[in-house]
Protein backbone atom coordinates (compact mmCIF):
# COMPACT_ATOMS: atom_id res chain seq x y z
CA UNK A 1 0.00 0.00 0.00
CA UNK A 2 1.11 3.40 -1.02
CA UNK A 3 -0.11 6.62 0.26
CA UNK A 4 2.23 8.74 -1.93
CA UNK A 5 0.96 10.59 -5.17
CA UNK A 6 1.89 9.60 -8.73
CA UNK A 7 0.97 10.50 -12.02
CA UNK A 8 -0.88 8.01 -13.71
CA UNK A 9 -0.42 9.50 -17.72
CA UNK A 10 -3.93 8.83 -18.34
CA UNK A 11 -6.92 11.29 -19.13
CA UNK A 12 -10.65 10.74 -18.03
CA UNK A 13 -12.43 8.64 -20.60
CA UNK A 14 -9.37 7.71 -22.14
CA UNK A 15 -10.41 3.80 -22.00
CA UNK A 16 -13.02 2.39 -20.11
CA UNK A 17 -11.53 -0.13 -17.98
CA UNK A 18 -13.29 -3.54 -18.26
CA UNK A 19 -14.67 -5.52 -15.82
CA UNK A 20 -15.60 -8.65 -14.40
CA UNK A 21 -19.40 -8.20 -12.52
CA UNK A 22 -17.80 -10.74 -9.78
CA UNK A 23 -14.86 -12.50 -9.20
CA UNK A 24 -14.59 -15.21 -7.32
CA UNK A 25 -14.73 -13.67 -4.01
CA UNK A 26 -16.04 -10.89 -4.14
CA UNK A 27 -20.01 -10.27 -6.21
CA UNK A 28 -20.35 -6.84 -7.23
CA UNK A 29 -23.96 -6.77 -7.35
CA UNK A 30 -26.51 -4.34 -7.08
CA UNK A 31 -26.64 -4.29 -3.02
CA UNK A 32 -22.79 -4.07 -3.06
CA UNK A 33 -22.95 -0.79 -4.99
CA UNK A 34 -25.44 0.45 -3.06
CA UNK A 35 -23.69 -0.47 0.17
CA UNK A 36 -20.60 0.98 -0.57
CA UNK A 37 -22.58 4.17 -1.92
CA UNK A 38 -23.93 4.68 1.30
CA UNK A 39 -20.88 4.26 3.16
CA UNK A 40 -18.97 6.81 0.99
CA UNK A 41 -21.81 9.33 1.02
CA UNK A 42 -22.01 8.68 4.75
CA UNK A 43 -18.57 9.65 5.37
CA UNK A 44 -19.12 12.67 3.53
CA UNK A 45 -21.40 13.75 5.91
CA UNK A 46 -19.80 12.84 8.88
CA UNK A 47 -16.30 14.50 8.15
CA UNK A 48 -18.55 17.67 7.06
CA UNK A 49 -18.09 17.31 3.07
CA UNK A 50 -20.74 18.68 1.09
CA UNK A 51 -20.58 16.69 -2.01
CA UNK A 52 -21.61 13.51 -4.09
CA UNK A 53 -21.13 10.00 -4.56
CA UNK A 54 -22.05 8.55 -8.12
CA UNK A 55 -21.14 5.41 -10.10
CA UNK A 56 -17.84 5.88 -11.96
CA UNK A 57 -18.32 6.39 -15.55
CA UNK A 58 -15.14 4.73 -16.56
CA UNK A 59 -15.08 2.07 -14.03
CA UNK A 60 -17.97 -0.66 -14.07
CA UNK A 61 -16.30 -1.22 -10.07
CA UNK A 62 -15.98 2.26 -9.29
CA UNK A 63 -17.39 5.67 -7.47
CA UNK A 64 -17.31 9.43 -8.39
CA UNK A 65 -16.34 11.39 -5.32
CA UNK A 66 -17.72 14.99 -5.88
CA UNK A 67 -17.37 17.50 -3.65
CA UNK A 68 -18.79 21.14 -4.18
CA UNK A 69 -15.18 22.24 -4.02
CA UNK A 70 -11.81 20.57 -5.25
CA UNK A 71 -10.85 17.92 -7.68
CA UNK A 72 -12.95 14.84 -7.83
CA UNK A 73 -11.66 11.34 -6.26
CA UNK A 74 -12.42 8.06 -8.28
CA UNK A 75 -12.40 5.29 -5.59
CA UNK A 76 -11.82 1.40 -8.01
CA UNK A 77 -12.30 -1.63 -6.13
CA UNK A 78 -10.72 -5.08 -7.54
CA UNK A 79 -10.90 -8.05 -5.73
CA UNK A 80 -7.42 -8.62 -5.80
CA UNK A 81 -5.53 -5.40 -5.12
CA UNK A 82 -8.23 -3.59 -3.03
CA UNK A 83 -8.81 0.40 -3.19
CA UNK A 84 -7.28 2.48 -5.74
CA UNK A 85 -7.91 6.47 -5.28
CA UNK A 86 -7.35 8.69 -8.22
CA UNK A 87 -7.43 12.18 -7.56
CA UNK A 88 -8.50 14.13 -11.07
CA UNK A 89 -7.60 17.35 -12.54
CA UNK A 90 -11.38 18.91 -12.94
CA UNK A 91 -9.48 21.49 -15.66
CA UNK A 92 -6.77 19.38 -17.54
CA UNK A 93 -8.52 15.91 -16.69
CA UNK A 94 -5.34 14.50 -15.72
CA UNK A 95 -5.14 12.09 -12.94
CA UNK A 96 -2.91 11.68 -9.90
CA UNK A 97 -3.10 8.28 -8.22
CA UNK A 98 -3.31 8.58 -4.67
CA UNK A 99 -2.29 5.03 -3.53
CA UNK A 100 -3.84 1.44 -3.78
CA UNK A 101 -5.83 0.66 0.17
CA UNK A 102 -6.40 -3.30 0.26
CA UNK A 103 -9.43 -1.87 3.08
CA UNK A 104 -12.16 0.04 3.59
CA UNK A 105 -10.59 1.12 6.72
CA UNK A 106 -7.71 2.56 4.53
CA UNK A 107 -9.52 4.08 1.88
CA UNK A 108 -11.58 5.58 4.42
CA UNK A 109 -9.00 7.06 5.93
CA UNK A 110 -7.06 8.23 2.67
CA UNK A 111 -10.46 10.14 1.71
CA UNK A 112 -10.87 12.19 5.04
CA UNK A 113 -6.74 13.21 4.19
CA UNK A 114 -7.98 14.17 1.47
CA UNK A 115 -10.99 15.77 1.48
CA UNK A 116 -11.26 16.99 5.12
CA UNK A 117 -7.90 17.13 6.69
CA UNK A 118 -9.23 19.05 9.82
CA UNK A 119 -11.52 16.56 10.68
CA UNK A 120 -11.34 14.92 13.78
CA UNK A 121 -9.81 11.98 13.68
CA UNK A 122 -9.54 9.49 16.65
CA UNK A 123 -8.22 5.95 17.36
CA UNK A 124 -9.45 2.97 18.97
CA UNK A 125 -8.22 2.58 22.63
CA UNK A 126 -9.22 -0.58 24.54
CA UNK A 127 -8.48 0.49 28.25
CA UNK A 128 -6.40 -1.86 30.75
CA UNK A 129 -9.93 -1.60 32.78
CA UNK A 130 -11.85 -4.75 33.04
CA UNK A 131 -15.52 -4.46 32.62
CA UNK A 132 -16.85 -7.02 35.53
CA UNK A 133 -16.78 -6.47 38.97
CA UNK A 134 -15.53 -9.59 39.96
CA UNK A 135 -13.47 -12.21 38.56
CA UNK A 136 -16.56 -14.81 36.76
CA UNK A 137 -13.99 -16.99 34.55
CA UNK A 138 -15.51 -14.94 31.68
CA UNK A 139 -12.72 -12.88 31.32
CA UNK B 1 -9.06 -7.58 47.40
CA UNK B 2 -12.51 -7.36 44.77
CA UNK B 3 -12.28 -3.90 43.05
CA UNK B 4 -13.69 -1.20 44.06
CA UNK B 5 -17.00 0.25 42.43
CA UNK B 6 -17.23 3.58 40.86
CA UNK B 7 -19.98 5.64 40.09
CA UNK B 8 -20.07 8.75 38.56
CA UNK B 9 -22.89 11.50 39.48
CA UNK B 10 -23.23 13.68 36.41
CA UNK B 11 -26.11 16.29 35.81
CA UNK B 12 -26.63 20.51 34.81
CA UNK B 13 -25.61 23.06 37.00
CA UNK B 14 -28.68 23.12 39.49
CA UNK B 15 -29.75 19.83 37.96
CA UNK B 16 -29.42 18.60 41.95
CA UNK B 17 -26.30 16.38 42.09
CA UNK B 18 -25.01 17.77 45.46
CA UNK B 19 -28.59 17.56 47.25
CA UNK B 20 -28.64 13.95 45.56
CA UNK B 21 -25.53 13.35 46.76
CA UNK B 22 -25.69 14.64 50.42
CA UNK B 23 -28.92 12.71 50.41
CA UNK B 24 -27.40 9.06 49.59
CA UNK B 25 -24.98 9.55 52.12
CA UNK B 26 -26.81 9.92 54.95
CA UNK B 27 -28.34 6.06 54.05
CA UNK B 28 -26.58 3.37 56.15
CA UNK B 29 -26.29 1.18 53.29
CA UNK B 30 -23.99 3.88 51.78
CA UNK B 31 -22.25 4.47 54.99
CA UNK B 32 -18.86 3.00 53.55
CA UNK B 33 -18.74 5.42 50.50
CA UNK B 34 -15.79 7.73 49.65
CA UNK B 35 -16.46 10.83 47.35
CA UNK B 36 -14.77 12.79 44.99
CA UNK B 37 -16.23 16.05 43.78
CA UNK B 38 -15.24 18.04 40.45
CA UNK B 39 -16.23 21.56 41.26
CA UNK B 40 -15.79 24.50 38.80
CA UNK B 41 -15.05 27.55 39.83
CA UNK B 42 -12.15 29.68 42.19
CA UNK B 43 -13.54 28.31 45.17
CA UNK B 44 -15.63 25.17 45.34
CA UNK B 45 -18.58 25.17 47.54
CA UNK B 46 -20.50 21.87 46.59
CA UNK B 47 -18.09 19.78 48.82
CA UNK B 48 -19.39 21.90 51.69
CA UNK B 49 -22.89 21.27 51.60
CA UNK B 50 -22.35 17.59 51.22
CA UNK B 51 -22.27 15.95 55.26
CA UNK B 52 -19.50 13.45 55.54
CA UNK B 53 -16.11 13.70 56.88
CA UNK B 54 -13.35 15.30 55.47
CA UNK B 55 -11.08 12.35 54.79
CA UNK B 56 -14.12 10.40 53.27
CA UNK B 57 -14.37 13.71 50.71
CA UNK B 58 -11.97 14.73 48.02
CA UNK B 59 -12.13 18.12 46.41
CA UNK B 60 -10.71 18.14 42.94
CA UNK B 61 -10.46 22.06 42.15
CA UNK B 62 -8.67 21.80 39.12
CA UNK B 63 -11.73 23.57 37.28
CA UNK B 64 -14.37 21.87 34.49
CA UNK B 65 -11.23 21.03 31.63
CA UNK B 66 -11.98 17.74 31.48
CA UNK B 67 -8.70 16.58 30.05
CA UNK B 68 -6.97 18.70 32.95
CA UNK B 69 -8.91 16.77 35.74
CA UNK B 70 -8.39 13.44 34.34
CA UNK B 71 -4.75 13.12 36.17
CA UNK B 72 -5.85 14.66 39.06
CA UNK B 73 -8.62 12.19 39.38
CA UNK B 74 -6.47 8.76 38.83
CA UNK B 75 -4.24 10.25 41.21
CA UNK B 76 -6.50 10.96 43.79
CA UNK B 77 -8.65 7.81 43.56
CA UNK B 78 -5.19 6.20 43.36
CA UNK B 79 -4.32 8.00 46.36
CA UNK B 80 -7.90 6.95 48.24
CA UNK B 81 -6.86 3.47 47.88
CA UNK B 82 -3.34 3.60 49.12
CA UNK B 83 -4.48 5.61 51.98
CA UNK B 84 -7.19 2.71 53.00
CA UNK B 85 -4.86 0.17 52.55
CA UNK B 86 -2.38 1.74 55.06
CA UNK B 87 -5.55 2.21 57.12
CA UNK B 88 -4.96 6.03 57.17
CA UNK B 89 -8.64 6.47 56.41
CA UNK B 90 -12.31 4.69 57.22
CA UNK B 91 -12.58 1.88 54.37
CA UNK B 92 -14.67 2.29 51.90
CA UNK B 93 -16.29 -0.35 49.77
CA UNK B 94 -17.73 2.56 46.97
CA UNK B 95 -16.40 5.63 45.09
CA UNK B 96 -18.87 8.29 44.36
CA UNK B 97 -17.60 11.21 41.48
CA UNK B 98 -19.89 13.93 41.36
CA UNK B 99 -19.07 15.94 38.19
CA UNK B 100 -19.15 19.45 38.25
CA UNK B 101 -22.15 20.60 35.89
CA UNK B 102 -20.72 21.74 32.67
CA UNK B 103 -18.61 18.61 32.60
CA UNK B 104 -18.57 16.51 29.63
CA UNK B 105 -18.80 12.95 31.61
CA UNK B 106 -17.13 11.25 29.03
CA UNK B 107 -13.11 12.12 29.91
CA UNK B 108 -14.00 11.20 33.40
CA UNK B 109 -15.15 7.40 32.25
CA UNK B 110 -12.09 7.37 30.00
CA UNK B 111 -9.79 8.08 32.72
CA UNK B 112 -11.36 5.26 34.70
CA UNK B 113 -11.47 2.82 31.72
CA UNK B 114 -8.10 3.39 30.51
CA UNK B 115 -5.34 4.08 33.41
CA UNK B 116 -3.08 0.88 33.96
CA UNK B 117 -2.40 2.58 37.84
CA UNK B 118 -6.28 1.87 39.03
CA UNK B 119 -7.31 -0.27 36.53
CA UNK B 120 -7.31 -3.23 39.22
CA UNK B 121 -8.29 -2.02 41.82
CA UNK B 122 -11.59 0.08 40.27
CA UNK B 123 -14.06 -0.65 37.89
CA UNK B 124 -16.85 1.87 36.56
CA UNK B 125 -20.34 0.50 37.66
CA UNK B 126 -22.84 3.00 36.37
CA UNK B 127 -23.39 6.78 35.28
CA UNK B 128 -26.26 8.48 36.98
CA UNK B 129 -27.33 11.72 35.59
CA UNK B 130 -29.95 14.51 37.15
CA UNK B 131 -31.83 16.50 35.46
CA UNK B 132 -34.36 19.18 36.74
CA UNK B 133 -38.03 18.25 36.29
CA UNK B 134 -39.14 21.93 35.99
CA UNK B 135 -36.19 23.63 33.99
CA UNK B 136 -35.00 20.41 32.38
CA UNK B 137 -36.59 20.73 29.51
CA UNK B 138 -35.34 24.43 28.66
CA UNK B 139 -31.92 23.01 29.61
CA UNK B 140 -31.91 20.34 27.39
CA UNK B 141 -32.65 22.65 24.51
CA UNK B 142 -30.06 25.21 25.42
CA UNK B 143 -27.51 23.25 27.18
CA UNK B 144 -25.61 20.35 24.51
CA UNK B 145 -23.65 19.45 27.49
CA UNK B 146 -27.02 18.33 29.40
CA UNK B 147 -27.85 16.31 26.52
CA UNK B 148 -25.07 14.29 26.81
CA UNK B 149 -25.03 13.77 30.14
CA UNK B 150 -28.23 12.25 29.97
CA UNK B 151 -27.37 10.20 27.01
CA UNK B 152 -24.85 8.58 28.38
CA UNK B 153 -26.00 7.72 31.79
CA UNK B 154 -27.11 4.24 32.80
CA UNK B 155 -29.61 5.39 34.98
CA UNK B 156 -31.82 9.31 34.77
CA UNK B 157 -32.48 10.36 38.27
CA UNK B 158 -35.90 13.56 37.39
CA UNK B 159 -35.21 15.65 40.36
CA UNK B 160 -37.74 18.57 41.64
CA UNK B 161 -40.91 17.10 40.64
CA UNK B 162 -42.55 19.08 43.55
CA UNK B 163 -41.74 21.71 41.07
CA UNK B 164 -42.93 20.38 37.70
CA UNK B 165 -44.06 17.47 36.35
CA UNK B 166 -42.04 15.44 34.06
CA UNK B 167 -45.13 13.95 32.06
CA UNK B 168 -46.83 16.94 31.55
CA UNK B 169 -43.97 19.11 30.47
CA UNK B 170 -42.27 17.02 27.97
CA UNK B 171 -39.42 15.97 29.20
CA UNK B 172 -40.15 12.29 30.01
CA UNK B 173 -40.73 11.86 26.67
CA UNK B 174 -37.53 13.48 25.79
CA UNK B 175 -35.23 11.75 28.13
CA UNK B 176 -36.83 8.49 26.81
CA UNK B 177 -36.19 9.31 23.33
CA UNK B 178 -32.92 10.65 24.72
CA UNK B 179 -31.56 7.55 26.40
CA UNK B 180 -34.69 4.78 25.99
CA UNK B 181 -32.56 1.91 27.92
CA UNK B 182 -31.43 4.02 31.24
CA UNK B 183 -33.96 3.66 34.00
CA UNK B 184 -35.83 6.97 35.02
CA UNK B 185 -36.44 7.61 38.67
CA UNK B 186 -37.41 10.33 40.57
CA UNK B 187 -35.97 12.33 43.75
CA UNK B 188 -37.49 15.03 45.90
CA UNK B 189 -34.76 16.97 47.81
CA UNK B 190 -32.51 14.22 46.94
CA UNK B 191 -34.42 11.26 48.71
CA UNK B 192 -34.22 8.33 46.67
CA UNK B 193 -33.51 4.29 47.46
CA UNK B 194 -29.94 4.01 47.29
CA UNK B 195 -30.29 0.54 45.99
CA UNK B 196 -32.27 1.65 42.63
CA UNK B 197 -29.52 3.60 42.02
CA UNK B 198 -26.26 1.46 42.51
CA UNK B 199 -25.31 -1.22 41.62
CA UNK B 200 -26.28 -0.89 37.47
CA UNK B 201 -22.88 -2.52 36.16
CA UNK B 202 -22.28 -5.58 35.02
CA UNK B 203 -20.88 -7.66 38.49
CA UNK B 204 -20.25 -11.03 36.37
CA UNK B 205 -21.16 -12.35 32.99
CA UNK B 206 -24.31 -14.34 34.34
CA UNK B 207 -27.43 -13.53 31.84
CA UNK B 208 -29.52 -11.45 34.26
CA UNK B 209 -26.60 -8.91 34.29
CA UNK B 210 -26.20 -9.02 30.68
CA UNK B 211 -29.67 -8.90 29.39
CA UNK B 212 -29.86 -5.77 32.34
CA UNK B 213 -26.86 -4.25 31.13
CA UNK B 214 -27.65 -4.40 27.62
CA UNK B 215 -30.95 -3.62 28.28
CA UNK B 216 -31.44 -3.68 24.34
CA UNK B 217 -34.85 -4.45 24.39
CA UNK B 218 -35.90 -0.87 25.34
CA UNK B 219 -34.59 0.43 22.38
CA UNK B 220 -36.47 0.97 19.34
CA UNK B 221 -36.41 -1.94 17.14
CA UNK B 222 -36.35 -1.88 13.13
CA UNK B 223 -40.33 -3.55 12.63
CA UNK B 224 -39.00 -4.67 9.25
CA UNK B 225 -36.33 -7.43 10.62
CA UNK B 226 -34.62 -8.51 7.09
CA UNK B 227 -32.22 -11.46 9.34
CA UNK B 228 -29.12 -8.61 9.73
CA UNK B 229 -30.85 -5.45 10.12
CA UNK B 230 -30.83 -2.40 12.04
CA UNK B 231 -33.28 -0.81 14.38
CA UNK B 232 -34.31 2.56 13.88
CA UNK B 233 -33.84 5.09 16.03
CA UNK B 234 -35.02 7.91 17.87
CA UNK B 235 -33.73 11.59 17.69
CA UNK B 236 -33.59 13.97 20.12
CA UNK B 237 -31.64 17.11 18.09
CA UNK B 238 -28.84 14.97 16.88
CA UNK B 239 -28.37 12.54 20.03
CA UNK B 240 -30.11 8.74 18.30
CA UNK B 241 -30.23 5.52 20.09
CA UNK B 242 -30.47 2.69 18.10
CA UNK B 243 -29.61 -1.08 17.90
CA UNK B 244 -27.80 -3.12 15.93
CA UNK B 245 -29.20 -6.39 15.29
CA UNK B 246 -27.52 -9.00 12.88
CA UNK B 247 -28.37 -12.74 13.47
CA UNK B 248 -25.57 -14.25 11.40
CA UNK B 249 -22.10 -14.49 13.18
CA UNK B 250 -19.91 -11.58 12.90
CA UNK B 251 -15.96 -11.86 12.16
CA UNK B 252 -13.77 -11.22 14.92
CA UNK B 253 -11.25 -8.93 12.38
CA UNK B 254 -14.65 -7.53 11.28
CA UNK B 255 -15.77 -6.64 14.95
CA UNK B 256 -12.40 -5.27 15.39
CA UNK B 257 -12.62 -2.64 12.12
CA UNK B 258 -16.27 -1.70 12.80
CA UNK B 259 -14.77 -0.15 16.21
CA UNK B 260 -11.22 1.09 14.50
CA UNK B 261 -13.26 2.68 11.69
CA UNK B 262 -16.04 4.19 14.42
CA UNK B 263 -13.14 5.44 16.46
CA UNK B 264 -11.14 7.19 13.97
CA UNK B 265 -14.00 9.12 11.84
CA UNK B 266 -16.74 9.34 14.54
CA UNK B 267 -14.90 8.69 17.87
CA UNK B 268 -17.21 11.87 19.09
CA UNK B 269 -20.34 11.08 17.96
CA UNK B 270 -19.92 8.21 20.05
CA UNK B 271 -21.34 8.72 23.14
CA UNK B 272 -21.64 5.09 24.05
CA UNK B 273 -21.57 1.91 22.62
CA UNK B 274 -22.87 -1.51 24.21
CA UNK B 275 -23.30 -4.88 22.79
CA UNK B 276 -23.06 -8.68 22.99
CA UNK B 277 -21.60 -9.83 19.65
CA UNK B 278 -22.06 -13.44 18.36
CA UNK B 279 -18.40 -13.59 17.05
CA UNK B 280 -17.70 -16.29 14.11
CA UNK B 281 -14.68 -17.82 15.83
CA UNK B 282 -16.37 -18.29 19.15
CA UNK B 283 -19.26 -20.05 18.77
CA UNK B 284 -21.69 -20.66 21.64
CA UNK B 285 -19.24 -17.51 23.69
CA UNK B 286 -20.56 -13.76 22.75
CA UNK B 287 -18.72 -11.34 23.66
CA UNK B 288 -19.33 -8.24 25.33
CA UNK B 289 -18.30 -5.08 24.22
CA UNK B 290 -18.18 -1.51 25.42
CA UNK B 291 -16.92 1.95 24.72
CA UNK B 292 -17.77 5.51 25.23
CA UNK B 293 -16.86 7.45 22.11
CA UNK B 294 -13.18 5.89 21.11
CA UNK B 295 -12.54 4.11 24.49
CA UNK B 296 -13.44 0.38 24.98
CA UNK B 297 -13.18 -1.80 27.90
CA UNK B 298 -11.50 -5.19 26.54
CA UNK B 299 -14.22 -7.60 25.71
CA UNK B 300 -15.28 -9.90 28.03
CA UNK B 301 -15.97 -13.53 26.36
CA UNK B 302 -19.06 -15.07 28.46
CA UNK B 303 -19.51 -19.15 29.33
CA UNK B 304 -22.67 -19.00 27.60
CA UNK B 305 -25.20 -16.70 25.98
CA UNK B 306 -27.28 -15.01 28.32
CA UNK B 307 -30.68 -16.26 27.27
CA UNK B 308 -32.41 -17.49 23.93
CA UNK B 309 -32.05 -14.61 21.97
CA UNK B 310 -28.55 -15.74 20.10
CA UNK B 311 -28.65 -12.28 17.12
CA UNK B 312 -26.08 -9.63 17.86
CA UNK B 313 -27.25 -6.92 19.49
CA UNK B 314 -25.35 -3.56 19.43
CA UNK B 315 -26.94 -0.56 20.85
CA UNK B 316 -25.70 2.34 20.07
CA UNK B 317 -26.15 5.99 21.49
CA UNK B 318 -24.66 9.01 19.35
CA UNK B 319 -24.54 12.16 18.58
CA UNK B 320 -25.51 12.73 14.53
CA UNK B 321 -24.94 9.22 13.44
CA UNK B 322 -27.39 7.56 11.06
CA UNK B 323 -28.41 3.74 11.94
CA UNK B 324 -28.54 3.13 8.54
CA UNK B 325 -25.13 4.50 7.79
CA UNK B 326 -23.28 1.96 10.61
CA UNK B 327 -25.33 -1.08 9.33
CA UNK B 328 -23.75 -0.27 5.69
CA UNK B 329 -20.43 -0.55 7.00
CA UNK B 330 -20.90 -3.57 9.35
CA UNK B 331 -21.73 -5.19 6.35
CA UNK B 332 -19.54 -3.59 3.60
CA UNK B 333 -16.43 -5.00 6.41
CA UNK B 334 -17.89 -7.86 7.15
CA UNK B 335 -17.87 -8.64 2.54
CA UNK B 336 -14.87 -7.29 2.19
CA UNK B 337 -13.04 -9.19 5.31
CA UNK B 338 -14.83 -12.75 4.46
CA UNK B 339 -13.57 -11.97 0.78
CA UNK B 340 -10.07 -11.64 2.11
CA UNK B 341 -10.32 -14.27 4.51
CA UNK B 342 -11.53 -17.06 1.26
CA UNK B 343 -8.88 -15.61 -0.82
CA UNK B 344 -6.29 -16.17 1.40
CA UNK B 345 -7.36 -19.81 2.54
CA UNK B 346 -8.21 -20.36 -1.44
CA UNK B 347 -3.97 -19.41 -1.75
CA UNK B 348 -2.85 -21.38 0.72
CA UNK B 349 -4.18 -24.59 -0.55
CA UNK B 350 -2.89 -24.02 -3.83
CA UNK B 351 0.57 -23.13 -2.12
CA UNK B 352 0.41 -26.37 -0.68
CA UNK B 353 -0.77 -28.42 -3.67
CA UNK B 354 2.12 -27.00 -5.35
CA UNK B 355 4.48 -28.05 -2.72
CA UNK B 356 2.79 -31.98 -2.73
Amino acid sequence: MSSKRFRTGRRAGAYRRPRPAYDSFVLYDVAWHARMSHVLSGALGIWGVAGTIGPDPEDANGFLIAPRTGPEIRVCHDASAGWAVTLRDPASGEEVGLGQHPGLPGLLRRLREELAPDAPAGRLVVGAQQMLGRDAGGR
Amino acid sequence: MAAVPVSVITGFLGSGKTTLLASLLRDPALARTAVIVNEFGEVGLDHLLVEASDEEIVLLDSGCVCCSVRGDLVRTAGSLLARRAAGAIAPFDRIVIETTGLADPAPILHALMTDPGIADSLYLESVIATVDAAAGVATLDAHPESVKQAAIADRIVVTKTDLGDPAANGLAERLHALNPAAPKLTAVHGAIDASRLFGGGMYDAQGSDVRRWLAAEAVPHDPVDHGHDHAAGRHDGAVTSFCLRRSTPLRAVTLTLFLQVLAEHCGARLLRLKGLVDVLESPGRPAVIHGVQHVFHPPVWLDAWPDEDRTTRIVVIALGLDPLWLKALLDALDVEVAALQMRATTDAGVLSTRKE
